[in-house]
């Protein structure tokens, strides 16, 4: 019996051609599946130093090799595409039921090419895909736009879509389904940018896999595993909306653009107050943590908004940058960010950015729009969230992210523009949690946290082995291990927090096979060199891009500014041996002392360019 | 009966910076018992006030493995090593 690689369709929206193909046994077995194929594709396919927003940039929607199959927490999809916010290669990932809908149509994936020359949709089922008129939802928000296409096509469809900020070319716009985005990086932009509103899947549950009676099986394993994990029962119990509790304490929760990394009045803002506006709790395809926990506001300026969040990421993205503790506005930015569809983390760090130029000075209230961007002013936060998405006034300059929003103000603003090859940066402070602040600094997407998460730093964990959290080029060696522990990971695309809950490597490794039916994925060792593999490939992707060492590098505040910690531990830390660090994670990685993998390191991944 | 507890960064403020520390007990609740002993202050660090049971968001790994669910009356032998995890992640 033939290994089952996968199919994708290729749709070129310039011409409504589409064609199908299969994935070669060689490209599965290297590149498995999820991000592996999403990087693999991408390069071959993309010409270098294409514009982003031009009609020659692709966009691959992905599921992995596990989606829709009954296991837990394995459903997610992803977008990998030429970022408009980096310019460089960039994977997004995003929850709810996409996955496994475009699974059920028997794709793996998609590669949508081209650009339309009106608004459309794609509405893709088993029989086929069609490109429909999109008229009628352009212009809308996300909600309404989800809602009319299951109205069009029956209730056994799910969707991705953009809303205004992804047609109006937001550079941090995401792509939703559900209630769930793939946030970061502009990709709802570059869907925008083809006019292209949605992806609409009309489907039932229908499934190829090598080894069904197998898979089945290792299912059952799984959820006694996961079921019984306590690091599950914590999230099923919290999500994420109670890491500020403990990253606050540390001194790495940041607070007015990067000054500080305690906020004070936290006390309002913990798990354990939005508790008290949790209205219920959502989840992704077959995951029973069910972490998106639902929140209400029922009183007040904020009365009536109600988001399915906000987590971690987002309850910092509008307290710590413009220093509020209002729980009720935050609930507010999360539901625009979703309606709107922009990333919720680069919205609440442009809104800092300015509130600091505010303060410097370097805006005024005539280039404000008359806002007043003082600190702890959260009516405007909200309402420069929705002037992003809409590019309207400010909004219109802040949409372009910090760092061109920078470059077209001048006057000294580059100082406070606090990102990462583009990117700005999220939750943890990198003077206080290096190895995170190094894993941003060398990501290959810009300053993500989920591309080579350190929980050693803060949250004690011990594999592959405890770290200093103020250490620098001591812990090259974990920045390695996160970020290609991650890329393998993610060939399945399963859920972040999922990858702790104690199934893998070992079960997750047998379910590939079962999957698949390619035995070397069973292989721990196999799926490390993967993750390796891949990560250098995307590596290769930015270096024919033009980047390099230089790009490679934390924010100026980081490495010049001593961290304000309040009364918190790490005091005055400032990271000081960037280049230091930088020669040890090239080393350990094979690559130049410019940061470019060797034609060794190549050679031994089995890479040929 | 000599246990290893690694402490982790973020309770090392609370034990004057002391990273490992040897304990007795032939529980994990024991050793833990044993080590609040030794540092007082990290006793509302490690257990919740009322129930007195471990805080939901911390796990003890034996020998590299969780407690869980045995949790506090986990049996641990002589030699062994425990280290304190925050099972709270961000994202």
């Amino acid at each position: 019996m033939a290994a089952n690689t996968g199919r994708f369709l290729k749709v070129n929206l310039s011409t409504g051609k589409t064609t199908t193909e299969s994935v070669p046994e060689q490209v599965a077995t290297d590149f498995v599946g999820g991000r592996g194929y999403g990087i693999r594709y991408l390069y071959d396919e993309l010409a270098p130093n294409v514009d982003p927003l031009g009609e020659d940039n692709k966009l691959l929607l992905l599921n992995g090799p596990l989606a829709g199959a009954g296991a837990l927490a394995s459903s997610r999809w992803m977008a990998v595409t030429k970022s408009p916010l980096t310019g460089g290669y960039f994977r997004s990932v995003g929850g709810a039921d996409f996955g496994a809908w475009l699974k059920f149509t028997g794709y793996e994936f998609i590669i949508i090419e081209g650009k339309a020359n009106k608004p459309v949709y794609l509405h893709i089922t088993r029989e086929g895909c069609r490109v429909e008129d999109a008229a009628e939802i352009w212009g809308q928000d996300t909600r309404v736009t989800q809602e009319w296409l299951t109205q069009q096509h029956g209730r056994n469809t799910r969707c991705v879509c953009i809303g205004p900020g992804g047609e109006n070319l937001v550079r941090y716009s995401a792509i939703v389904s559900g209630r769930r985005t793939a946030g970061r990086g502009g990709t709802g932009a570059v869907m925008g940018s083809k006019n292209l509103k949605a992806v609409a899947i009309t489907a039932t549950r229908h499934l190829q896999l090598f080894d069904q009676a197998a898979f089945a099986q290792l299912a059952k394993e799984q959820a006694a595993v996961v079921l019984n994990n306590k690091g599950f029962q914590n999230h099923k119990e919290w999500g994420t909306t109670r890491t500020q509790n403990v990253t606050n304490a540390l001194g790495v929760y940041p607070v007015q653009n990067f000054r500080y990394g305690q906020q004070i009045g936290c006390e309002k803002i913990t798990g354990e107050e939005y508790r008290k506006l949790r209205t219920g709790k959502f989840g992704c395809y077959t995951c029973p943590a069910k972490c998106g926990m639902a929140h209400v506001v029922k009183t007040g300026t904020y009365a009536g908004a109600s988001s399915e969040g906000p987590e971690y990421e987002t309850i910092w993205a509008f307290t710590g940058n413009t220093d509020t503790t209002s729980r009720e506005a935050t609930i507010a930015a999360d539901e625009l960010c979703d309606d709107l569809g922009i990333d919720t983390i680069s919205t609440g760090c442009s809104i800092s950015f300015a509130y600091e130029l505010y303060e410097k000075g370097i805006l005024t209230k005539k280039d404000t729009d008359g806002l007043e961007l003082k600190w702890g002013n959260h009516e405007a936060m909200v309402a420069l969230v929705k002037k992003i998405a809409r590019r309207e006034g400010i909004g219109d300059l802040l949409a372009e992210g910090v760092a061109r929003a920078a470059a077209k103000i001048g006057k000294g603003s580059e100082a406070y523009a606090i990102h990462v090859k583009g990117m700005e940066l999220p939750a943890y402070e990198p003077r206080g949690a290096k190895t995170q602040g190094f894993n941003y600094a060398t990501s290959n997407i810009g300053a993500s946290h989920c591309f080579g998460y350190s929980g050693q730093d803060i949250f004690g964990a011990i594999v592959p082995r405890p770290s200093d959290r103020f250490a620098e080029e001591e812990n090259a060696d974990l920045v390695v291990y996160n970020q290609d522990h991650t890329a393998w990971h993610e060939t399945g695309i399963i859920c972040a927090f999922a990858g702790g809950w104690g199934w893998v490597p070992d079960i997750f490794g047998k379910m590939l096979v079962a999957a698949r039916g390619i035995d070397q994925l069973a292989d721990e060792d196999h799926l490390q060199k993967v993750g390796e593999r891949i990560y250098n490939l995307e590596r290769a992707f930015n270096v024919r891009e033009g980047f390099g060492r230089e790009q490679d590098t934390l924010p100026k505040r980081m490495l010049t500014e001593p961290l304000h910690t309040r009364k918190a531990p790490g005091e005055g830390q400032i990271v000081r041996h960037q280049d230091e660090f930088l020669d040890r994670y090239y080393q350990l990685r094979g690559w130049t002392k410019e940061g470019i993998p060797s034609a060794k390191k190549l050679k031994a991944l089995g890479l040929k360019l | 009966m000599s246990v290893t507890i690694n402490i982790p960064q973020f309770l090392q403020p609370d034990t004057d910076e002391v990273k490992v520390a040897k304990v007795d007990g032939g529980t994990v609740g024991e050793c833990l018992n044993d080590l609040v002993q030794q540092f007082p202050q990290l006793k509302p660090q490690l257990f919740n006030n009322k129930s007195g049971k471990l805080h939901g968001y911390l796990d003890v790994f034996v020998n590299k493995k969780s407690a869980h669910p045995e949790g506090l009356g986990r049996p641990v032998a002589n030699g062994d090593e425990l280290h304190i995890i925050n099972i709270i992640v961000g994202g």
